[in-house]
């Protein structure tokens, strides 16, 4: 199954390499968007459906953590596995994030593996 | 954390960076000023939290072309100014958040922007010793200097902050 993915980070040099990493590490993509903060994705959210978010945490305008708030509130777009990628790799953040609705973590720095491992999980993939 | 602890972060996160998220492998390279040239680059980035403080990255332009182009997956010569500082800041970017989570600081770090400086504004500053680590590696015909400072004795026991 081929999957719809949205990237949600203030740089764009980080949202490419995410997009790049996907793909390099084989996890099946069908279509990718990106958004440079929470209050752009909520915007594209309203009319395309993805299956993942893959989400930064600090952003100018709505960071991750108002971001993530956000879906949680929403009926529809709750049940959209949404997964941060961080370079806070403390206890604290991610306890915090898991209590905001966050259902994945990658720490940054990655491997392509660790994030195809995570997206997997988080989507239910068999072979995992 | 120790002082010796602090610098082996610095130098754990420097390495592990580069090597993961930017696909090269970087020599150590013994620390110490250099004169700036056209093109090399310096970001600061600061960060409030026990402790807080300062990311300070030096890198030469030819270094920074070439972990922008291992980053982003593009030729060199294709590549603009804008591109290459925006990725040397999210390399400062991901260097800080790596030294702080291994700090063992049990306080939520807040990491401010990057900001790009005139090179010859990245100087090392006089900062005491048992406050400021710097690792300085090269890559390929470039190099990169990461200094972190930080306001209060490095990494003194941590309690639970605001943020």
């Amino acid at each position: 199954m081929a999957y719809r993915v949205l990237i949600v980070d203030d740089s764009p040099a980080m949202r490419s390499f995410v997009r790049r990493v996907m793909e390099l590490s084989g996890f099946d993509l069908s279509d990718c968007f990106e958004a440079g903060d929470g209050a752009e994705a909520m915007k594209l959210l309203a009319s395309e459906w993805v299956d993942a978010i893959l989400t930064d945490i600090n952003m100018p305008g709505m960071d991750g953590e108002e971001f993530l708030r956000c879906l949680s509130a929403d009926d529809l777009l709750r049940s959209i596995p949404a997964i941060v990628i961080s370079t806070d790799a403390t206890r604290n953040r991610m306890d915090r994030l898991t209590t905001l609705g966050a259902r994945g973590y990658v720490t940054k720095p990655f491997l392509p593996e660790d994030l195809r491992e995570v997206l997997e999980r988080t989507l239910g993939d068999p072979n995992v | 954390m120790s002082e010796l602890r602090f610098q082996r972060a610095l130098h754990d996160s420097v390495q592990e960076v580069l090597e993961k998220m930017f696909f090269v492998e970087p020599l150590d390279e013994p620390p110490g000023e250099t004169e700036s040239q056209d093109g090399d680059m310096a970001v600061e980035l600061s960060f409030e939290g026990a402790p807080s403080g300062a990311l300070t990255l030096r890198v030469s332009s030819a270094a920074a072309r070439q972990i922008a182009a291992d980053f982003l997956g593009q030729e060199e010569s294709g590549l603009s100014s804008a591109q290459v500082g925006e990725v040397v800041c999210e390399l400062a970017n991901m260097i800080c958040g790596s030294v702080l989570s291994r700090s063992e600081s049990t306080t939520t770090f807040r990491l401010a922007a990057p900001r790009l400086l005139p090179a010859e504004e990245g100087r090392i500053s006089q900062q005491a010793a048992d406050r400021r680590a710097t690792h300085a590696v090269a890559i390929g015909s470039g190099t990169l200097s990461a200094t972190l400072e930080t306001r209060d004795p490095v990494w003194p026991q941590a309690e639970e902050s605001a943020f």
